[in-house]
């Protein structure tokens, strides 16, 4: 241990590593700032910062805000939710047998680069316009991404890894739980990951087509009425809702169990 | 502790770059006894590991028998422990658990399993890791797990590949040493397939030498336990059998 720490770099806290994090992203609200005062730039092509503050802060005192970012959030969760609860099973079925991994493997690349928006138009048909459409492609932007990599997770566990368990007398249900479901969850964390990325992304666009309310809602209503103020906090709302998902929810996860293996490297 | 017994094993698969059948292994046949500990050697595609894979049941047998207590054995099995020259530890589960992996496989309760654990870890040194994870260890304490996570689940006998070749050289002779010394305190049957010669010499009762898929020659080494670098480096005995089978590898 402390062989490895005087090799290391000084480690960085936690605060210094937010700060790291946010410096750019602060340096690209000034130089918004400037490029506005300085080219007296039309607010209706691009507002100042305190003016999208302003309307920012309308939107949060009138609570139509929290209105929207509560439908989004609501739709993601449900819809990833019934992704990752079907497509894990699925995608280690798919990875015991060969036959059925080989057989539904290119159905499953082929959905996965389907998956989001494409999908909006049919399921508008399907479920109408609102909460069964937007989670049905979200739902599509998870499954297919989670089912995959599982497969993937699952049929790259080392062979002499599953060599050494049949070695030590496991059954069919213990190899399953002991061996290939942990072996896998390296793949099934990034699925999810990668998955949520995309579902976060189809579910904007989404709200914007198929919809009444949501943070896409919000975007797709305030271009109507020429509040580019409104557009610009809700784009910088959504991926700020993203980064706190990703690095609050989903890097932890990463951490608290596949990183302690030393499955993954640390990103 | 069981006798090992190969019966005219022999293994051909088709190799689809050549486009033609090749004999991997031709009619082995070897009888390891109860307690006994063998070596095989050989330059690499001489067939010992092949030899070792269809022991495990990991790879099917082509022709012949393989039989554990004088029973047929067919497919991996907990009767047949393994090491492997890659370690396979579990790096999900802790040092503690990958060793009592096979015990709680066959439904031994939590507390019969700590006692298991404490055991095996003391036997390799490593108490002090128990509820370490594997990449946390050094590749010879991984070693050291695959060793005693083989030997905690009891079986027959115990099968090595090559497990030392990825760890260091100095590590390497200790694990050897630490080897003799759980064997001489056990009494395991071990076959043990390795390329390195001396590690052959100083470990083994008896060494086995193949040559191209068959057993070109058996060598059996007396030499006095315990056994110890220190002591065996510079011995007449050693030196003198370690360039026997040197010779026969070179030759084979």
């Amino acid at each position: 241990m402390a062989e490895r720490m005087a090799f290391s770099p000084v480690p960085y806290t936690r605060r210094r590593r937010a700060v790291k994090f946010m410096l750019p992203l602060l340096g690209l609200v000034v130089i918004w700032q400037l490029v506005v005062v300085i080219f007296d730039v039309n607010p209706r092509i691009f507002p100042d910062v305190p003016t999208v503050l302003r309307a920012g802060w309308g939107t949060i005192a009138d609570g139509s805000l929290l209105g929207h970012v509560t439908a989004s959030l609501w739709r993601v969760t449900v819809g990833t939710v019934l992704a990752i609860l079907l497509a894990v099973p699925l995608g280690i079925l798919m990875g015991v047998s060969r036959g059925v991994s080989s057989f539904l493997s290119p159905l499953f690349r082929f959905f996965a680069v389907l998956a989001g928006i494409a999908w909006i138009p049919i399921a508008t048909l399907w479920f109408g316009y609102g909460f069964g459409a937007i989670t049905f492609v979200i739902f599509n932007a998870v499954f297919f991404v989670v089912a995959y990599n599982t497969l993937l997770g699952v049929s790259t566990i080392p062979m002499p890894i599953r060599h050494a368990a049949a070695s030590l007398g496991t059954s069919r249900w213990q190899l399953l739980k002991e061996v290939l479901v942990p072996g896998a969850l390296p793949n099934i964390v990034t699925g999810i990951r990668t998955g949520m990325g995309f579902a976060w992304r189809g579910l904007i666009a989404a709200e914007m087509i198929a919809t009444n309310t949501g943070l896409g809602y919000m975007l797709f209503l305030a271009r109507d009425f020429y509040r580019t103020e409104v557009i610009v906090f809700a784009m910088i709302i959504i991926g700020i809702i993203w980064l706190v998902l990703d690095r609050l929810l989903l890097a932890p996860l990463e951490r608290a169990t596949v990183e302690r293996w030393g499955m993954v490297q640390r990103s | 502790m069981k006798n090992l017994s190969l019966e005219n094993l022999s293994k051909t698969y088709f190799d689809p770059y050549a486009g033609t059948t090749v004999n991997a292994v031709q009619d082995v046949s070897l009888n390891v006894a109860a307690g006994e500990f063998v070596a095989v050697v050989g330059p690499s595609g001489c067939g010992k590991t092949t030899i070792l894979n269809m022991i495990a049941g990991f790879v099917p047998i082509s022709g012949g028998r393989v039989l554990v207590g004088g029973k047929e054995v067919k497919g991996p099995g907990p009767d047949r422990g393994v090491v492997f020259q890659s370690f396979a530890l579990f790096p999900w589960k802790t040092v503690a658990e990958n060793v009592t992996f096979g015990p709680k496989m066959r439904g031994v309760g939590k507390a019969e399993r700590a006692k298991i654990a404490e055991e095996y870890l003391a036997l390799a040194g490593l108490s002090h890791a128990a509820d370490r994870y594997p990449n946390e260890l050094s590749g010879g304490m991984q070693q050291r797990v695959g060793v005693v996570r083989a030997l905690a689940n009891n079986p027959d006998v115990l099968l090595m590949d090559e497990p030392f070749a990825s760890v260091d050289a100095q590590t390497r002779m200790t694990l050897q040493e630490e080897l003799t010394r759980i064997w001489e305190e056990r009494r395991p049957t071990v076959i043990f397939i390795t390329h390195d010669v001396a590690e052959a010499v100083f470990l083994a009762n008896r060494v086995v030498v193949l040559s191209k898929g068959n057993v070109l020659e058996e060598v059996d080494i007396d030499l006095p336990r315990p056994r110890s670098w220190d002591r065996l480096v510079e011995d007449g005995d050693f030196k003198g059998l370690s360039n026997k089978v040197l010779q026969l590898v070179r030759s084979a």
